[in-house]
């Protein structure tokens, strides 16, 4: 894997108008090819293909880490809102995500908050995107 | 420019996601090293039930498949046939279905890994049904 | 205002997109030429349909699809909006509180104007659509507002398109104004939703006539000439908003506000996209 990465470096100072693969490209196309719990390196750092909000939410199930990660996630909602890119199906894991805390049901809790923070996160990323590419789309 | 073929629902790649592509297969041959797994029948059947549920994977909605069970599907996407000559390396096709923006960036469908409308388990599922054709 | 910030975000893309994209009408209010616009996407239509004729673009996907054709034009016979035109005739003419009536608010009475909307209003700096000036005229006339997606503005504005059938639409963009909302609307249009990731050009222009399951998506020219619409899977009439409401629900996004800056925005664009084609709302949908 390492080699592999070294001959995409020495490939994209060949090509000069190739943009290098950002941390977030490598992510994803380590994660689609393999799915969870594989490791990789990028720039000589190892990483694994786990999402943050799947490690928060795999922290031990107590109360304290349920609460700070339905907040994260809360507020991670209000900035997909904030641009206009909130997904449908947000608010209702919130919302479960506080029941399930409630009612003592840490670990559900926090799965269902980590899952409505990570679409948040991808709304506020799909803004982003969006304006970069819409372009592509119209016909000339 | 005129990113439509006349017919069909594909659109060409920009030249920068050509190169980018083509990085990406060069990272695919160094990687995959893995040979095609065996596929264990409960997976199999699983993939199928995503590929026709509306409310999951839905596949059946634009692709169609040559499935007695898949009826009626739409045509948006190409049919998923020869699937294992197409992709030989699963890992390609299981890229195609978790992010197909990243080949094609106008694509019509959904990033269903990225967006976390399927889990992975579930994309795992659905690459199993998909090579059975 | 957040549409000066994606305009300036437009412009520092420029440079990046010159590279795929040919010199044409762009992404910044420099460079957006909407007649162009128009014309680029009735050629995409006319390349893709050879056989169909641009005026036919009004029966949206009836235009294209012979099979369903058949089955519309019988329930046209009967038309389903028939009692909500006569009803908005009614309201239409029937005088506020204060003795005066839409007819007062109107050019020509209200009569036979459909295809002057949206409109660019520059004193109040934004994009009136027809409903939204059914609105102004009630709360001007001392009237509470009507509810935005369906019953009486649906009918009011079912009427108003009835006497307008057959008028050419004539979408102005008569300043710099106007042209930031028509490119908002444009990049609105264009640009991917939800969790499931689609733009309004996924299906109307692109997957235009294309089956998704057993639904063919209408296309995007002529996509606004017969709203409101009486859509049998709602049973009744219903305004474009409610309908953008719908499709970006559909695509699991948080939908945008009926009559709010954004969509308002979106239909200026998709209506100046129907330009030259007629009139002939209410219509009827699956």
């Amino acid at each position: 894997m390492n080699k592999t990465i070294s001959l995409v470096a020495a490939l994209m100072m060949v090509s000069g108008s190739v943009a290098a693969q950002t941390f977030d490209e490598a992510f994803n196309a380590q994660r689609g090819m393999n799915g969870k719990g594989h490791s990789f390196t990028f720039e000589g750092k190892s990483y694994t293909t786990d999402h943050p909000e799947e490690v928060a939410a795999a922290a031990p199930a107590n109360a304290a880490n349920a609460k700070q990660l339905l907040a994260d996630a809360k507020a991670q909602y209000a900035k997909a809102l904030e641009v206009d890119f909130g997904w449908t199906l947000t608010k209702g894991l919130l919302s479960s995500a506080n029941k399930a805390l409630d009612a003592g049901e840490f670990r559900k809790s926090m799965e269902l908050s980590a899952r409505a923070q990570y679409h948040s996160r991808m709304g506020v990323a799909q803004y982003h995107q969006s304006q970069q590419e819409w372009l592509m789309a119209v016909p000339n | 420019m005129l990113i439509f073929h006349e017919e069909k629902n594909e659109e060409k790649p920009m030249r920068k996601n050509i190169i980018k592509h083509a990085l990406l297969g060069l990272v695919l041959i160094g990687a995959s090293s893995m040979t095609l797994a065996d596929y264990s029948a409960d997976q199999i059947a699983k993939g199928k039930a995503l590929y026709l549920n509306k409310k999951a994977g839905n596949c059946i909605a634009c692709h169609m498949i040559p499935d007695a069970d898949a009826k009626l599907p739409g045509n948006q996407g190409p049919p998923l046939l020869a699937m294992k000559a197409r992709f030989p390396d699963p890992k390609v096709l299981r890229m195609q279905i978790w992010d197909p923006t990243v080949k094609n960036p106008t694509t019509i469908m959904p990033p269903f890994g990225k967006h976390w409308i399927l889990s992975e388990d579930d994309i795992d599922a659905i690459v199993a049904y998909l090579y059975q054709y | 205002m957040k549409i000066i910030k994606s305009l300036l975000a437009g412009a520092s893309l420029a440079l990046v997109a010159s590279i795929t994209q040919a010199a044409t009408s762009g992404n910044t209010l420099a460079s957006v030429d909407p007649e162009a616009d128009r014309l680029a996407l009735q050629s995409f239509f006319q390349k893709r349909f050879p056989q169909v004729p641009v005026d036919d673009y009004v029966n949206g996907i009836y235009a294209l699809d012979a099979g369903s054709r058949e089955q519309w034009e019988e329930i046209e016979e009967f038309p389903p909006y028939e009692f909500d035109v006569e009803e908005g005739e009614v309201l239409f003419n029937t005088p506020f509180a204060n003795g005066k009536s839409y007819a007062d608010c109107f050019a020509n009475e209200g009569v036979g104007i459909r295809q002057n909307f949206p409109r660019w209003d520059e004193s109040q700096g934004k994009v009136v659509t027809l409903e939204s000036a059914i609105n102004q005229c009630r709360e001007a006339n001392g009237e509470k507002k009507l509810g935005w997606k369906k019953g009486k503005i649906a009918q009011i504005s079912a009427y108003m398109a009835y006497t307008s059938r057959d008028n050419v639409f004539d979408v102005q963009i008569p300043n710099d104004g106007a042209k930031a909302a028509y490119l908002d609307g444009k990049q609105s249009f264009y640009t991917r939703r939800g969790q499931l990731n689609m733009s309004c050009a996924n299906c109307h222009v692109a997957g235009s006539n294309v089956l998704i399951r057993a639904d063919l998506p209408g296309p995007a020219l002529g996509h606004v000439t017969h709203f409101p619409v009486f859509r049998s899977k709602w049973g009744n009439l219903g305004t474009l908003h409610r309908r953008y409401a719908g499709c970006q629900s559909n695509v699991r996004g948080v939908s945008q506000k009926a009559q709010g800056e954004k969509l308002s925005n979106l239909e200026f664009f998709q209506t100046y996209m129907s330009n030259g084609l007629v009139v002939n709302g209410p219509g009827a949908r699956k």
